[in-house]
């Protein structure tokens, strides 16, 4: 089995914006298909059981998202140069300049715009929102465009992963991968109870992956397993930093998405204290994810969120922190014995 | 000479104004079969293809070697780096790149720092300016303090890449396409009885006033000029009347500070020739290294010669190696008329 930062760097290589998942869902597939019971549901999840040593008082839902934010193809000009739209939330001052590829054959192409010498200064200081900027493939016509284009077809940053500093990795799609990372290494252990397990599709543009998941999994308990914002960088203020790199996993009392079970996120602190490893809380209301949808699937599950501190998320270098990992995969292990029996 | 691949090539080197050592060093290989080499005092590589007859015309061909970039200038509490910018840096894009620190010993990645949504304020409405942003590098101060130092170079990270078409994008084809084009006119000219001087002048310094190509001239001491850079090559968002269209050959400059006679010819020689060419016309000074030689010592009939370009000053400049090819195909033509064998 490849280390837990190997297979990041692999499920991160692969592009999944949301609706467009096949890439990252064949690659788990591949990756669990020997070591549980798994399928694909009508949406595209991959939803797997995991037998463990003993059965549990309650069913216990595990989930990370596989999709990503990216971009989706919506026209093609005359000039061969394709308009998008965003998918998910992109911050419209990180998506100048950048390169991107295209579809499943990955092609290649650039935003651009005119020369900074031809900018106005008012041009220069106000991010120019995505309608404004285009795709440039180097296609000199609309027919050519289209040979190798068509609309819908998915787009992401062209980025790098690797380290950063000592202790940190940099890379694009974190902002699931790392939960799916975690998982998949989850499944790989000899776990003391059964565990369902969900990678769903669909977060980033409404968690509606999570809602049929959810559906069909019918949890008493859900988890989601995430990446979550980590603002410990310059110029910001203490109360404003949410939660930091290397200090633990980030366990959540409430974002904009979900209220979660305070007896779950007690317990969640209360296990990382007696297994001995760093956990911290969200400090602050922001941000949400697919708990909501977990939340609400059928009559209900008790949910709670555990996610990896990020920062950047959403941009082409989100940054982890390395003991991180392993602080989060050993609260998730533990939390499945400490849940079970509830 | 392989143009994409030789533009592909030195695209990806690093030579940052002031700093173009490595780009001196590939350049060099290039330049060595056609002539003595040396380097200026200024860090400049001056290659003497034709010494010339006592007394007979010197024609100086100019292109720059260095790149835009930033440079180090402070180190902050929490180990986030500050910087400004080397050239026309465009703010727009910087948010969420990756980039390389260039430090003593060993070059180190960082991520250009964005404000997550949750936090964004007015101020995070407008673009930075390059001295406002920080640098993660993904160390603490003390560790940050050790490995970078003030003065260290910084790039931004672009992938050198082939888009439909040929279309070469990377970083720093400003103005590596001219020196490209500058070694394959070196190339055609192989052999030829030049009854001029020639001497090609791959200049630093640039993006940061044009110290290196000022200085070079003014040892040189030509008596005609041309030198290559790259123009504005036409996006739907930018003016028609201040741009060139990509594959259609150079752009012939006109202007004041530019020596009438020198655009007449080269403009008479692409006619006759066949060469695709498209006029530059300029209202006094053209922002390039032809203002600087144009005045060295007593005076240089001066021509300039620009390569269209989309998206100058990015990591995803991008030219068509034909119009490099048709650029050298001038210059050769140039060379043989004002040798007296054309």
């Amino acid at each position: 089995m490849r280390t837990l930062v190997k297979n990041i760097e692999a499920l991160c290589a692969l592009p999944g914006v949301s609706g467009w998942e096949h890439p990252v869902r064949e690659e788990i597939l591949r990756q669990i298909g020997g070591s549980c019971d798994c399928s694909v549901d009508p949406l595209g999840n991959v939803i797997a059981f995991k037998k463990g040593r003993k059965t549990p008082k309650n069913k216990i839902l595990y989930s990370a998202h596989m999709d990503e934010v990216g971009f989706v193809i919506t026209f093609v000009e005359d000039s061969g140069l394709l308009r998008f739209a965003p998918v998910g939330g992109i911050d419209s001052r990180v998506v100048l300049g950048k390169a991107v590829e295209i579809g499943d054959k990955r092609l290649y192409g650039v935003i651009g715009s005119k020369a900074v010498h031809l900018q106005e200064e008012k041009e220069r200081s106000e991010p120019q929102g995505p309608d404004k900027l285009y795709i440039d493939i180097g296609a000199e016509s609309r027919e050519q465009a289209l040979e190798h284009v068509s609309p819908g077809d998915r787009a992401v940053f062209r980025a790098g992963f690797g380290r950063l500093g000592q202790d940190k990795l940099f890379g694009r799609a974190l902002d699931d991968r790392a939960g799916c990372a975690l998982l998949i290494e989850l499944i790989g252990r000899d776990l003391a109870y059964d565990c369902h397990f969900s990678f769903t599709v669909l977060e980033e543009t409404g968690c509606t992956g999570a809602a049929t998941a959810g559906y069909g999994v019918n949890p008493d308990i859900a988890v989601a397993v995430e990446t979550t914002t980590a603002s410990d960088i310059a110029g910001v203020d203490p109360d404003k930093v949410v939660c930091a790199l290397n200090s633990g996993p980030v366990v959540s009392f409430m974002d904009k998405g979900a209220v979660y079970d305070h007896g779950l996120y007690t317990l969640a602190l209360e296990t990382a204290r007696r297994a001995n490893i760093p956990c911290q809380p969200k400090q602050g209301v922001f941000g949400g994810n697919e708990s909501r949808a977990l939340q609400a699937a059928r009559g209900g599950a008790r949910t709670l969120a555990v996610s990896l501190p990020c920062r950047y998320l959403h941009s082409p270098a989100c940054v982890i922190g390395e003991p991180d990992l392993a602080h989060t995969a050993t609260l998730l292990e533990a939390l499945l014995e400490a849940m079970a029996e509830l | 000479m392989d143009i994409t691949k030789t533009l592909l090539e030195f695209s990806a080197v690093n030579g940052v104004s002031g700093r173009e050592s490595a780009a001196v060093d590939y350049a060099a290989a290039l330049l060595r079969p056609h002539g003595d080499t040396r380097v200026t005092t200024l860090g400049s590589l001056v290659c003497t293809a034709r010494p010339g007859p006592p007394g007979a015309p010197h024609l100086l061909l100019d292109a720059h070697l260095d790149e835009i970039g930033m440079i180090v200038t402070f180190i902050e509490e929490k180990g986030f780096l500050r910087v400004a910018p080397c050239g026309g840096i465009d703010r727009r894009l910087l948010l969420a790149s990756t980039v390389t620190v260039h430090a003593a010993g060993r070059d180190m990645p960082g991520v250009i720092c964005s404000v997550p949504p949750h936090l964004a304020g007015d101020a995070d409405k407008k673009n930075k300016k390059v001295e406002e942003i920080h640098i993660d590098i993904g160390l603490d101060a003390e560790k940050a303090k050790e490995a970078v130092k003030p003065g260290d170079l910084v790039t931004i990270n672009a992938h050198s890449r082939v888009l439909l078409n040929g279309l070469v994008s990377g970083k720093a084809l400003d103005d590596r396409a001219g020196c490209v084009a500058l070694c394959r006119a070196l190339e055609l000219l192989e052999g030829a009885e030049l009854g001029c001087g020639l001497t090609v002048l791959l200049s630093s310094m640039e993006e940061t006033g044009g110290g290196g190509a000022k200085t070079a001239a003014y040892e040189i001491a030509p008596t005609h000029a041309i030198a290559v850079d790259v123009g504005f090559g036409h996006t739907p968002d930018a003016p028609k009347e201040k741009c060139g269209e990509l594959r259609k050959g150079p752009m012939i400059g006109f202007a004041p500070i530019l020596s009438r006679a020198v655009s007449q010819e080269l403009r008479a020689l692409a006619t006759a020739r066949s060469i695709p060419w498209q006029p530059d016309v300029m209202g006094g000074s053209t922002g390039t290294n032809s203002d600087h030689i144009a005045v060295a010592r007593g005076g240089v009939a001066t021509g300039l010669l620009s390569i269209p370009q989309k998206y100058m000053h990015t990591p995803i400049e991008t030219v068509a190696p034909e119009d490099v090819e048709n650029t050298a195909q001038l210059l050769c033509a140039y060379a043989k008329k004002l040798g007296g064998i054309g």
